[in-house]
């Protein structure tokens, strides 16, 4: 069965179209259909100016979209007032940035903790999982430190460190290694394998082609559409995907 | 279905603190650089209570140590001009009247002081001869520098006292050997000079001889110009309504009462106009403090925004974020507000010690200027705080 492989819908995003008032209005997005199931590691790719942008804000309810809607694990997103959202965001969606997004003036744990912060958890709680994910990610040597202590590799595996802290649906990087060098992007697409081996489901937002193509699935957009939505490496995956992309179920 | 209530974003209210204290704990010099304003404000204001407090506290002091008690009777203004003249005995029928611990009168001499009989009449020095009854000190509180004053004895004999002022102008400095001054055609020895007395001024300028000797050298009909009344305590208004009455049947309002501790306390009330301009100034400085904590922190809310958009994607709602900034701009006050109480406390101290006065600082002004630093931080904190919360989280997490 496929089902051993592939897990539940945990995103999906039905017809979604997004416009931004102006003269012309913007269309962002011009209809988007996409289902990202339970341990998938998936690349969104496209130029700039293709959506990936408000993309990930549909995906990772920062933005609610014109039209169409956005399911996390079942729920409709567009139902959801601000308090309800915020909480969905905290507790289904991990967010990795570009600009990694720490916080100054506090330690490394801290950090990572804060990811538990709105969760209502007590403080001793938040920190012994945050050492423990810091631990995972390789920086259980650097637990006393600070951010701006840290090379830009080992910034991002605090934040990454972050959004995996209290186990979401799933994680959502947007260009996580646009402000890193060659060898320390590496590190960090193979902290991502490695994360996703142990069952996190993670999207990677990128410009990059060479980096898409080396992820199991890759969403290209063009024009706030999806061009192209490929399996390249797992015959089986690649044949369940492409069946069932943008038709939702099984 | 699952239940929505786990699904909720929840922030614990001790983390609505440390998250609050956060961004100051982050950028020391600018907090300690705008706690300082609100400091400023609250010291003011805390130093200038406290100093007046201890004045207060001082005054008070003053008028217990002075016996608050004391009354003046002189003569009033008649309807139809003439000159009134209280009786001769008017001390005597005041202690009549019943709480009364003295009652003693001076009366003017018609004679002039001079250091010796060579100086020209015309100059007095402005120097006044009274004669008094032998217990006036006892009723104005007044003490004798050195000698003694005039008992029954020397009041029969040419012996003078001086008051301070007039001791200087005769320049009488030692009673060894005993000076004599010269009281229009006759010497008189001095024996005794007096210390200043705070509660009647006018001795001060005098040369106090007995009455006896009054009417045989210089035929003095001794009325008296004042009558010096310490009452018993508890009594003062009912002996003040009576005297007039009892020393001036026929007319007594043409009788002026005063209580020369008044004087004393109308300095307090001048103060107190001094004290509001003060005060005003010390809130003024607060009300900049409090813009300048408004300022500093629409620059903070604008410099993180990506951390907002981070504490939203985290989970934060938007009243987590406005609560986090309105609990930093009042704790950022607070702090300038604990910094101002300590100062002005120590500010007043240290008037108090070289004043050499009683030292207080009343419990209200630290209260109080806590309080308002806490508010006013708040109020500063409003308007950042609600335009960090209407950030979009994702036009927040991207830079540009």
């Amino acid at each position: 069965m496929i089902s051993d492989s592939l897990g539940e819908v945990v995103l999906a995003l039905r017809d979604v179209k997004k416009s931004y008032p102006g003269t012309p209005p913007i269309h962002a997005l011009a209809g988007v259909d996409l289902e990202i199931r339970s341990g998938e590691l998936v690349a969104v790719v496209g130029p700039s100016g293709s959506g990936k942008s408000t993309m990930l804000n549909m995906m990772g309810a920062l933005d609610r979209p014109t039209s169409g809607s956005v399911v996390v694990e079942g729920r409709d997103l567009s139902r959801l007032n601000d308090r309800r959202l915020s909480g969905l965001r905290g507790r289904k969606i991990g967010f990795v940035f570009q600009q990694f997004h720490l916080i100054d003036g506090i330690g490394n744990i801290e950090n990572v903790a804060t990811g538990r912060l709105y969760h209502g958890v007590s403080r001793r709680r938040r920190r012994s999982e945050a050492v423990e994910m810091l631990e995972r990610v390789g920086l259980g040597h650097r637990l006393q430190n600070r951010p701006n202590q840290l090379s830009g590799g080992e910034r991002q595996r605090v934040a990454i460190a972050r959004a995996l802290l209290g186990d979401p649906a799933i994680v959502l990087a947007d260009e996580p290694t646009g402000n890193l060098d060659s060898g320390t992007s590496e590190e960090i697409m193979t902290l991502l394998h490695d994360l996703n081996g142990q069952g996190a489901t993670i999207v990677v937002i990128t410009h990059d082609r060479e980096l898409a193509a080396s992820l199991p699935r890759t969403v290209s957009l063009l024009d706030g559409r999806i061009e192209n939505d490929s399996v390249l490496n797992d015959s089986v995956l690649n044949d369940s995907v492409l069946n069932d992309s943008g038709l939702g179920g099984r | 279905m699952r239940s929505a209530r786990s699904d909720l974003s929840r922030l614990r209210s001790s983390d609505v603190f440390r998250v609050g204290g956060l961004g100051l704990r982050a950028r020391k010099v600018r907090t300690l650089l705008t706690a300082l304003g609100i400091a400023i404000g609250i010291a003011a204001m805390v130093a200038v209570l406290g100093i007046t407090a201890s004045e207060d506290a001082q005054v008070q002091a003053e008028l217990d140590a002075l016996g608050p008690n004391l009354l003046e009777v002189f003569e009033g203004e008649s309807i139809t001009g003439e000159d009134i003249v209280l009786p001769v005995e008017s001390a005597a029928m005041i202690e009549r009247i019943g709480p009364i611990e003295v009652a003693a009168q001076v009366s003017v001499v018609d004679a002039t002081v001079r250091r010796t009989e060579f100086v020209p009449a015309a100059q007095t020095g402005g120097i006044v001869v009274l004669a008094t009854d032998l217990d006036v000190l006892d009723a104005v509180d007044g003490v004798v520098a050195t000698g003694t004053f005039l008992d029954a004895r020397s009041a029969e004999t040419p012996a003078v006292v001086l008051g301070s002022v007039a001791a200087e102008r005769l320049g009488v400095r030692s009673l060894d050997p005993t000076p004599i001054v010269y009281l229009t055609d006759t010497y008189f020895q001095v024996i005794g000079v007096l210390e200043s007395v705070r509660l009647a001024p006018g001795f001060d300028r005098a040369a106090f001889i007995g009455a006896p000797i009054a009417q045989t050298l210089f035929e003095a009909e001794l009325e008296p110009q004042t009558i010096y009344v310490d009452v018993v305590d508890g009594w003062l208004d009912d002996v003040r309504a009576l005297i007039a009455a009892t020393i001036r049947p026929e007319a007594p309002n043409e009788v002026t009462v005063t209580r020369p501790s008044d004087a004393i306390e109308a300095r307090d009330v001048t103060s107190d106009s001094f004290r509001s301009l003060l005060l005003g100034l010390g809130a003024v400085a607060l009300l900049v403090g409090g813009v300048g904590i408004a300022n500093v922190m629409v620059i903070s809310v604008l410099e993180r925004q990506g951390e907002i958009g981070v504490r939203r994607a985290l989970g934060a709602t938007r009243r987590h974020i406005r609560l986090q900034f309105v609990v930093e701009s009042a704790l950022l006050s607070l702090l300038g507000g604990v910094a101002g109480v300590g100062i002005g406390a120590a500010i007043t101290a240290a008037y108090a010690e070289r004043e050499d006065s009683v030292v207080s600082v009343p419990i209200e002004a630290l209260v109080l200027g806590v309080g308002a630093a806490l508010v006013i931080g708040g109020f500063a904190g409003l308007y950042p705080a609600a335009r960090a919360a209407r950030l979009d989280p994702a036009e927040a997490v991207r830079p540009g």
